[in-house]
């Protein structure tokens, strides 16, 4: 299927000897909002980085629009990933964080430009273009990084904990604007987070993982801890 | 759907092997391998096998002569008393610079820097021109050469040991010592049980590294100590260039080789037990002086500090602009003019011309096998051959402990005939110098490339930039500073360097150093206005560089 992701048998050791990820499947026609939970070392971020090419799996394979990625360079895969601490350039102003995938696809200058207001306007940041990164809050510096990632039109959106750096506050209000946006683009989105309420907030398909497994599977709190065996999950979930 | 599983070993992976970073770590091993390591085994061959044949009385004879007695006992003896010297300065200004702090502390301590940072050549001439024959004021007039050459040492010396041993006192200026005064200890009892215990393997450190700075000192005791005094750096010289006993030479190299590698060692064990004690920077708590005498003491230690490093340097320049004690022109005009026909004459401006080129040359070559050697320890750094790392970073650093004269004697003895003939090449000099400045590139280009977070290359990535568009537009402007750093290294470098360069340059490409050396060598107050003249124009954009790169690195930084 189009624009389809398949993880098959994916297996990831890390230098230990110990599992990062375990015989992991999964599917995601296109267009899926899943969410992934789990503690802390359940394999959630290493997940992302074998999607992304920044790991490679020790054996089983990533496909995605019927292509083995497995050794596909990052940077050829068209992913978008957001970044738990953002990644911001430092030495380049929000205008050219926001433009840097633009400019490496070798969009023409006029275009992109057009692109980067188009972001800014999406994301509330008008009038911060020119702004250095060092003068920006938590909040803001997390709306371009959120800009930045989808500058390029990503074939597949990951976010990592994007909320987990952030007050409280900011994130109840920064969860909305996101979850709005995902819901509005067409594509497949996985967004990673240890937060069960931000889980369903951003995904109409949650799972949760532990050691390297995925665990439970579920579109609601009730579901998900109906499909996992154990007590400890409604522990986890609070329910 | 297909479940076979396709087996991928990650460190096997592709392209770890054939990425940008990793390939860049061919340049420095290749440098180092033609330049470094094969004119190494030269001096190692020709120690052993230089008579043609397996000559081992021939050897032993050289060897144990009265002659090579006395010069490897004197190098110890003079290494160890201006160690001792150096010491004796640096402890007590080091106690006053770490306990106070006092407005115009910070100049203080940059003027402390600048004698460390001069060409050996410089150093020697300023104090020709403030304590030789020549001085201006008869009373500090020095008869003796070995007196000289400690005096020297301890002005070239006394910063390292300043900087070293301030930093880490300071440091202890904090939460320790206020934890054990509240515990019942005096002034003096914290000193004795907490202070001095911490800061021993600092002291020891330092000591270590003057120590071998003093053993392997050339240009000082060339100029210095006149025909009749001797180290073992100065020996491998007149063995090789004027008895032309090419084996002796190279054994006495192996000699100096070995012992500078055991000293290096000594200094790293030390350092690192220091570093493990160091204290969290931001506890750091200086008082103000209060009491007259604490006033006293600090103008004291002022007053001593600046005539230390700027009387000598403050007579070279009084010297190059003063004929019969009235102020002149001559020598500076002198420069321009080419005087003499004699061999030894080194026409000045040409010195100026070949040592820019040189500089020039040797910034290009140092800057390229540097950034890629720091790029490669780097990309290591952070992959699953993190182990490469650990073994590239001290092999990189070890034209650091093999002296300048060792560098130059095996690269001219290797390096003239096939495979690789480059005697009559003019680009042996700025190779030479190259490799004494690669080291300074990668220590200046690798903290600021350890300090780019890990994922910032992997953003770069995911925004679809290739491997070498993510050193272009990320890792390359952060860095830049940095990089600049090192190029002034190595052009200052370059520019001073004497020990590789009286090997390695040809009659008629000599640079300035070689050019003060010959002026100092000949008698005659024009010559040794002319060495004053040079030396003083040397000084002057040394301090520059080494003021810029001060400028370039972050404040926060202290210690060598």
């Amino acid at each position: 299927m189009k624009n389809e992701l398949v993880l098959d048998h994916v297996t990831r050791v890390f230098e230990d000897g110990s599992l990062a990820l375990k015989d992991l499947c999964l599917n995601l026609p296109e267009g899926t909002k899943l969410s992934v939970l789990g503690p802390s070392g359940s394999g959630k971020t290493t997940l992302l980085r074998l999607i992304a090419g920044l790991e490679t799996p020790d054996s089983g394979r990533i496909i995605f629009d019927g292509m083995v990625m497995n050794a596909y360079p990052p940077h050829k895969r068209g992913f978008g990933l957001m970044f738990q601490e953002f990644a911001l350039f430092p030495h380049m102003n929000v205008r050219e964080n926001i433009g840097f995938g633009l400019r490496m696809k070798g969009v023409a200058e006029s275009e992109l430009k057009l692109r980067v207001d188009h972001m800014l306007a999406l994301t509330g940041l008008e009038g911060f273009g020119n702004r250095s990164i060092d003068e920006l809050s938590g909040g803001e510096r997390q709306r371009v990084a959120l800009a930045r990632t989808l500058a390029p039109n990503p074939r597949l959106l990951m976010l990592d904990e994007p909320l987990s750096s952030l007050d409280r506050v900011l994130r109840k209000r920064l969860l909305k604007e996101i979850a709005k946006i995902i819901a509005e683009l067409g594509i497949t989105t996985i967004f990673v987070t240890h937060d069960h309420e931000e889980a369903f907030a951003a995904g109409n398909m949650v799972i949760i993982m532990n050691h390297g497994k995925i665990v439970g599977k579920g579109s609601s709190p009730e579901e998900l801890a109906a499909s996992c065996p154990g007590s400890w999950i409604r522990d986890f979930l609070g329910i | 759907m297909d479940t076979s599983i396709i087996k991928l070993r990650s460190d096997l992976k592709p392209g770890f092997l054939t990425h940008p970073y990793v390939l860049a770590g061919l340049v420095p091993a290749c440098f180092f391998l033609v330049f470094y390591f094969y004119p190494l085994s030269g001096i190692f061959y020709k120690s052993f096998f230089g008579t043609g044949k397996f000559d081992p009385v021939f050897l032993l004879k050289g060897i144990f002569s009265v002659r090579m007695g006395r010069v490897v006992w004197f190098t110890f003896w003079q290494a160890a008393v201006s160690t001792l010297l150096t010491l004796a300065c640096a402890l007590p200004c080091s106690l006053v610079l770490s306990c106070y702090r006092f407005p115009g502390k910070g100049f203080i301590k940059i003027m402390a820097s600048i004698p460390f940072v001069l060409p050996a050549v410089v150093v020697a001439a300023a104090f020709q021109a403030c304590f030789g024959e020549n001085s201006l004021f008869f009373a500090f007039r020095v008869k003796n050469p070995i007196v000289l050459i400690f005096m020297a040492h301890v002005f070239y010396n006394f910063s390292v040991m300043l900087r070293i041993i301030t930093g880490f006192w300071s440091s202890l200026q904090g939460r320790i010592t206020e934890a054990a005064r509240i515990l019942g200890a005096g002034p003096f009892r914290v000193f004795i049980h907490i202070t001095l215990p911490l800061l021993k393997p600092a002291i020891l450190a330092s000591s270590a590294l003057v120590f071998i700075f003093c053993f392997s000192s050339f240009g000082i005791i060339m100029i210095l100590g006149g025909p009749l005094i001797s180290t073992i750096e100065v020996e491998i010289y007149r063995q090789a260039a004027h008895l032309f006993n090419l084996p002796l030479a190279s054994f006495l190299s192996l000699i100096q080789i070995s012992i500078t590698f055991a000293l290096m060692w000594v200094y790293t064990s030390f350092a690192g037990r220091a570093a493990r004690f160091t204290p969290d920077a931001e506890q750091i708590n200086l008082k103000k002086p209060v009491l007259l005498w604490e006033k006293i003491v600090i103008a004291g230690t002022i007053v001593f500090i600046a005539v230390l490093c700027i009387m000598p340097l403050a007579a070279l320049v009084i010297q190059s602009f003063s004929l019969d004690g009235k102020f002149s022109l001559v020598f500076y005009k002198a420069l321009f003019v080419n005087a003499s026909d004699s061999i030894f004459y080194v026409p000045p401006f040409n010195a100026v011309k070949f040592s820019v080129l040189f500089a020039g040359a040797a910034l290009v070559i140092a800057l390229v096998t540097g950034l890629c050697a720091a790029l490669f320890i780097r990309f290591c750094d952070r992959s699953v051959r993190a182990g490469w790392a650990s073994l590239f970073d001290p092999v990189f650093m070890l034209p650091l402990s093999t002296s300048a004269v060792t560098l130059g004697f095996g690269i001219i003895i290797t390096l003239d005939k096939p495979p690789l003939d480059l005697r009559t090449s003019i680009f042996l000099v700025p190779v030479a110098h190259a490799l004494v400045g690669f080291p300074f590139v990668v220590r200046a280009v690798l903290p600021a490339l350890r300090a780019i977070p890990d994922n910032m290359a992997d953003a770069a990535a995911m925004l679809g930039a290739s491997p070498l568009k993510i050193f272009k537009t990320i890792d390359l402007p952060l860095i830049s500073r940095a990089l600049a750093a090192g190029a002034v290294f190595a052009f200052t470098i370059s520019l001073g360097e004497f020990g590789a360069t009286i090997f390695t340059a040809r009659p008629g490409t000599e640079t300035i150093p070689i050019a003060i050396y010959r002026f100092l060598g000949q008698p005659g107050e024009m010559n040794h206005g002319q060495a004053m003249a040079i030396s003083s124009l040397l000084m002057l954009v040394t301090a520059l560089g080494f003021v810029v790169i001060e400028k370039f690195r972050k404040e926060s930084s202290e210690g060598f």
